[in-house]
C-alpha cells in the first residue's frame, strides 16, 4: 500500500509537470522578437505537402517549439547556472565568468577572417580615400578577453600577434596602439562595450597621434536605470547590472549631429536618451546601429574633416574626439549593403582625415562587413 | 522524433498518454500502432510505406509459415521471408556500399544508387526476422491480428533504437498487460534517467569529442581523454535511449528485455560483450552462431563461425569498412582469450579491468573513424607515435571545462551509485522515495532546459 501511494505521487508530480508546462506550451501567444537573445525567435514553420515531405517543417518545428517554450529565459537561466555550478563548466555557450565580468570567448585567431577584413579595407582605401586624404590611420580595440581569459582559463587568442597580424595587413595606414591603455575595468561587466568614462585616455591617444590632442574636459553623467549589458543577455546568468555614464561639455552639446541611415538627412543625437532607457542601453552613444552618421562641430578648433570606419565600439569614443573637427563621418559598413556605393551618399573628396576604428571581436569576424 | 526533444516531451507524449489511458483495452494495440507511425513518419516520412510493407509480410509469412508447419513449403516461407527482410536491408544500408568496392575492385563505374538509409530499418528487420524465425521454429504462435503484430514492430519506445525486443518476450503482454502506478513509477523514473544520461551526460561529452576533433592543438594526453570521452559519450547515449525506452514500454505496461549492465566494468572482452548492447548480442547468438553450430563444431569450423558473427556483427552497425574490421577485431581478441588471456587475466581483477577498457577504446577509435586512415591514426597518436606532445595548453584548459562531466560520467557508468541507492533504500525507504518525489523532477527540469537552450542532440545510434 506504501509502495502504491509513492508510486501514485511520483505519476501525479510528473503528470501535473508535464501536464502545466503542455498546456502553457499550447496557450501561449506567437514568438516575438526575443530582447534578452536579441533576435526574432522562430515562427509556426510553413505546413503544406512539400515542407511535410521534404522535411523541413518537422526540423523547423523543433526550433519553433525550443523557442516557443514558456519561461525559455528562465530555463536558459537554469541550463546556465546547472553548467557552472553543477558541472564545474568554465563556459557556457561559449559565454564565462571572472572577476565579476561576463565574457565570451573569442577563440581561435580567425587568420582568413583577418585576411577578408583586410581585404575590405584596402578596398574602401583604395576606393574613397587614396587620393583624397592626407592621413589614413588605423586602430584596433582589444576585445576584453586579453584581460580576463588568463585567470578564467579559457582559451583566449594571443594579441600581440593579432595585433602585429593585422597592422602588417593595413601598412598603408599609421598605426596607432591603444592596447597598453586599456585594462578589464575599462569595459562593462555584463557587455562587450568599453565604458565612455573610462575611454577618455584611450581617446586622447588617438587623438593625440592624429595631432589633436585633446584639451576640453568632461562632464561626466551617471544615467537612473541599470544597465544590463548584451552578455547578461545572452548568457543567462544571474548578475549585478553595471551603471551606465555619459560625458559631455559645452562643445559637445552644440554639435549637430545627422544620421543618413535613410539617404535623406535626418537629426539625430549624441546621446540618444530613448535608446538609454530601451532594450540596449549602450544604443545611446550616438543612436545605435547607423550606418552612416555626421556629426558637424560649429565650434570646432580647426575646419579639418575626419571620416571613421568603426564598429559599435566607435560610438562611444568618437564624441570625446569632435573638439578638433569641423565634422567628423562615421561608417559602420556592417549596415551597408554594398560599400561600393558609398560615394553615392558621401564626399570623400572633403576629407583631411580618415580613420579605421575596429574591434577585435569584428575583425575575427568580418562576414558581417561589406 | 527524438525522445530527448521539446516536441517529443511536451506534445507528443502527453497527447498519446491521453489517447491510450482513455481508450478500451481492445484499442489500446491500436491507439499504439497509430502513434507509432505517427512517430516514425515524423522523422521518415518517405519510409513509412516501406515499414508497414515490412509489417505486412512479416504477418503474412508468419500465418503462412504456421499454416504448412512440417511440410516443406513452411520452409520456404521462412527463406522468403528472411529473403524480403534481409533484401530491404541490403538494398537500403548496403547496396551503394557494394557498388563502390565493386567499382575499386574492377576499375568500373558503376553509379551508386543514392539510397537514403531509412531509420531504424537495422533494429525493425532484426525483429521481423526473430519473429519469422521463431514462428517457424515453433517457439511462438503466429499473430493472428495485423494490428497487434504491427503495435508489437512499430512500437515508438523501441522502433528505431532498439532494445531489439524480440515477439517472444512481449508475446503475452501485447495481449493481455498491466497498468499500475507501480509500473508507471518505475518507467518513469526509468525514462527521467535515461533522459539525463542522454541529455546531462552524452551531449556534453559529445560536444567534448566535437571539440578534441575540430583542436588544432591535440596532444597524446588530448587523445587518451578523448578515447575515454567518446567511450563514455557512446555509452550514455545508447544505454541513455534504451533507459528511455525501457521506462516508456512499463508506462504502457511492458516489460522490455535489458540492453547494457554496466559494460564498462567488465574484466575481458568477452564480459564486455554479455553487458554492451546486449539485446543485439543475444539475436547473434541465437539467430547466427547456434544455426551455424556454434562451438559444436571443428576448429576451424568454430573459428569461421565466429568471424562470420562478428563480421555480421560490425556490419550491422554500417555499411563502412572500419565497422567490419571493428567486428573482426573482437573476433580475434575473444578467440585469444578463449584460448589463453581468460586464465591469464583471472590473476588480477585490476590489470583485468584497465585490460578490457583499453580493448575497448581502441575499439571505440575504431568504430568512431569515417576512414581506416583515420583509425590508424588515432591508434597510433594514442600511443604517442603520432609526432604529438604530451600535453598542450589546450588539453589544460578543456580538461579544467570537462573535467567533473567525465568523472561524473566515469562514476556513473558504474554500479556504485545504484548500489549506494539501493542500500540507502533499504535503511530509510521512506526518505528517499520523498526525495525522489523532488530530484526526479527537478532533474527532468534540467534536462527540458537544456533541451530549450541547445541544439546538439544527436542520437548516435539512429544512423544504425
Amino acid at each position: 500500500m506504501k509502495k502504491r501511494i509513492k508510486s501514485i505521487l511520483l505519476c501525479t508530480v510528473f503528470v501535473l509537470m508535464i501536464g502545466i508546462l503542455s498546456v502553457w506550451f499550447l496557450l501561449k501567444g506567437e514568438n516575438g522578437y526575443s530582447v534578452s537573445e536579441r533576435r526574432e525567435l522562430a515562427k509556426f514553420p510553413k505546413l503544406d505537402f512539400e515542407t511535410v515531405m521534404n522535411g523541413s517543417f518537422t526540423s523547423e518545428f523543433e526550433d519553433y517549439c525550443r523557442d516557443r517554450f514558456p519561461a525559455r529565459d528562465s530555463f536558459r537561466s537554469v541550463k546556465a547556472v546547472s553548467e557552472f555550478f553543477i558541472f564545474g563548466n568554465t563556459t557556457c555557450n561559449g559565454f564565462y565568468l571572472h572577476d565579476g565580468h561576463i565574457g565570451k570567448t573569442e577563440y581561435p585567431m580567425n587568420t582568413s577572417s583577418l585576411d577578408g577584413a583586410a581585404e575590405k579595407i584596402k578596398f574602401l582605401y583604395d576606393k574613397f580615400l587614396s587620393g583624397n586624404v592626407e592621413n589614413t590611420y588605423f586602430s584596433l580595440i582589444i576585445d576584453k578577453n586579453a584581460f580576463l581569459t588568463e585567470g578564467a582559463k579559457v582559451l583566449s587568442m594571443d594579441y600581440n600577434e593579432y595585433e602585429k597580424y593585422i597592422t602588417e595587413k593595413l601598412s598603408f595606414a599609421e598605426y596607432i596602439s591603444i592596447y597598453e591603455l586599456l585594462g578589464a575595468d575599462d569595459f562593462y561587466f555584463t557587455d562587450q562595450h568599453w565604458k565612455q568614462e573610462s575611454i577618455v585616455d584611450v581617446a586622447d591617444k588617438i587623438s593625440g597621434a592624429m595631432g589633436n590632442p585633446i584639451s576640453e574636459s568632461f562632464e561626466k553623467i551617471k544615467l537612473d536605470n541599470p544597465f544590463y549589458g548584451t552578455y547578461y543577455s545572452q548568457a543567462a546568468l544571474p548578475h549585478e547590472p553595471d551603471d551606465i555614464y555619459y560625458l559631455t561639455n559645452d562643445m559637445i552639446e552644440s554639435c549637430v549631429i545627422t544620421s543618413l541611415d535613410t539617404g535623406t538627412p535626418e537629426k539625430a543625437e549624441m546621446y540618444n536618451m530613448k535608446n538609454a532607457f530601451g532594450r540596449d542601453p549602450y544604443e545611446m552613444y550616438l543612436c545605435g546601429s547607423q550606418a552612416i552618421m555626421r556629426i558637424d562641430n560649429p565650434n570646432a578648433d580647426t575646419d579639418k574633416k575626419l571620416v571613421v570606419f568603426r564598429d559599435s565600439f566607435g560610438s562611444s569614443i568618437v564624441p570625446l574626439m569632435v573638439e578638433s573637427y569641423s565634422s567628423i563621418t562615421l561608417v559602420d559598413t556592417r549596415y551597408i549593403i554594398n560599400s561600393a556605393f558609398l560615394g553615392n551618399y558621401i564626399d570623400f573628396s572633403e576629407f583631411d582625415d580618415a580613420l579605421f576604428l575596429y574591434s577585435t571581436l569584428i575583425l575575427n569576424n568580418s562576414t558581417m562587413m561589406k | 522524433m527524438l525522445f530527448s526533444g521539446i516536441p517529443f516531451l511536451y506534445l507528443f507524449l502527453p497527447l498519446v498518454l491521453i489517447l491510450y489511458f482513455i481508450a478500451p483495452t481492445k484499442l489500446k494495440n491500436f491507439v499504439l500502432m497509430l502513434s507509432s507511425v505517427f512517430f516514425y513518419a515524423w522523422g521518415e516520412r518517405k519510409y513509412v510505406i516501406m515499414l508497414l510493407l515490412s509489417v505486412l509480410f512479416g504477418y503474412v509469412f508468419g500465418l503462412l509459415i504456421e499454416k504448412t508447419r512440417g511440410k516443406a513449403a513452411s520452409r520456404l516461407f521462412l527463406v522468403l521471408s528472411v529473403i524480403q527482410n534481409l533484401g530491404f536491408l541490403c538494398y537500403f544500408k548496403y547496396a551503394d556500399f557494394f557498388i563502390e568496392n565493386f567499382n575499386a575492385a574492377t576499375g568500373l563505374s558503376v553509379p551508386l544508387l543514392g539510397v537514403v538509409l531509412p531509420i531504424g530499418i537495422s533494429f525493425y528487420t532484426f525483429q521481423i526476422l526473430s519473429y519469422t524465425v521463431d514462428v517457424y521454429r515453433g517457439d511462438v504462435a503466429a499473430q493472428k491480428n495485423f494490428v497487434t503484430l504491427a503495435a508489437y514492430i512499430t512500437m515508438f519506445p523501441q522502433l528505431i533504437a532498439g532494445p531489439i525486443v524480440r515477439y517472444s518476450d512481449v508475446a503475452l503482454q501485447l495481449g493481455e498487460r498491466t497498468h499500475s502506478f507501480e509500473k508507471a513509477a518505475v518507467g518513469i523514473r526509468r525514462f527521467v534517467f535515461g533522459l539525463a544520461k542522454k541529455v546531462l551526460l552524452a551531449n556534453r561529452l559529445g560536444e567534448f569529442c566535437d571539440i578534441f576533433r575540430a583542436s588544432d592543438e591535440q596532444s597524446v594526453i588530448f587523445y587518451w581523454v578523448y578515447g575515454i570521452a567518446y567511450m563514455l559519450h557512446i555509452y550514455f547515449d545508447f544505454s541513455g535511449y534504451s533507459d528511455m525506452a525501457i521506462g516508456l514500454g512499463k508506462v504502457f505496461g511492458f516489460d522490455f528485455i535489458e540492453n547494457f549492465n554496466y559494460p564498462f566494468i567488465s574484466k575481458s572482452a568477452t564480459e564486455f560483450w554479455r553487458r554492451w548492447h546486449m539485446s543485439l548480442g543475444t539475436w547473434f547468438r541465437d539467430y547466427v552462431y547456434i544455426p551455424m553450430g556454434g562451438n559444436r563444431v571443428s576448429f576451424l569450423r568454430h573459428v569461421f563461425n565466429i568471424l562470420t558473427v562478428w563480421m555480421l556483427t560490425g556490419f550491422w552497425h554500417g555499411a563502412e569498412w572500419n565497422f567490419v574490421i571493428w567486428g573482426l577485431y573482437f573476433a580475434i581478441v575473444l578467440m585469444l582469450e578463449k584460448a589463453f588471456l581468460l586464465k591469464l587475466l583471472k590473476n588480477s581483477k585490476v590489470i583485468s579491468r584497465i585490460y578490457a577498457l583499453v580493448i575497448v577504446l581502441i575499439s571505440f577509435l575504431i568504430f568512431n573513424a569515417t576512414k581506416l586512415s583515420m583509425a590508424w591514426t588515432d591508434i597510433r597518436s594514442i600511443f604517442g607515435f603520432g609526432g604529438l606532445p604530451l600535453f598542450s595548453h589546450e588539453t589544460a584548459v578543456y580538461l579544467r571545462g570537462y573535467g567533473l562531466t567525465l568523472i561524473i560520467s566515469a562514476f556513473a557508468a558504474t554500479p556504485v551509485a545504484a548500489h549506494c541507492l539501493s542500500k540507502l533504500r533499504g535503511k530509510a525507504a521512506a526518505a528517499v522515495s520523498v526525495c525522489e518525489c523532488f530530484v526526479l523532477p527537478a532533474m527532468f527540469i534540467i534536462c527540458t532546459a537544456y533541451l530549450v537552450d541547445g541544439s546538439f542532440n544527436p542520437f548516435l545510434y539512429f544512423r544504425f
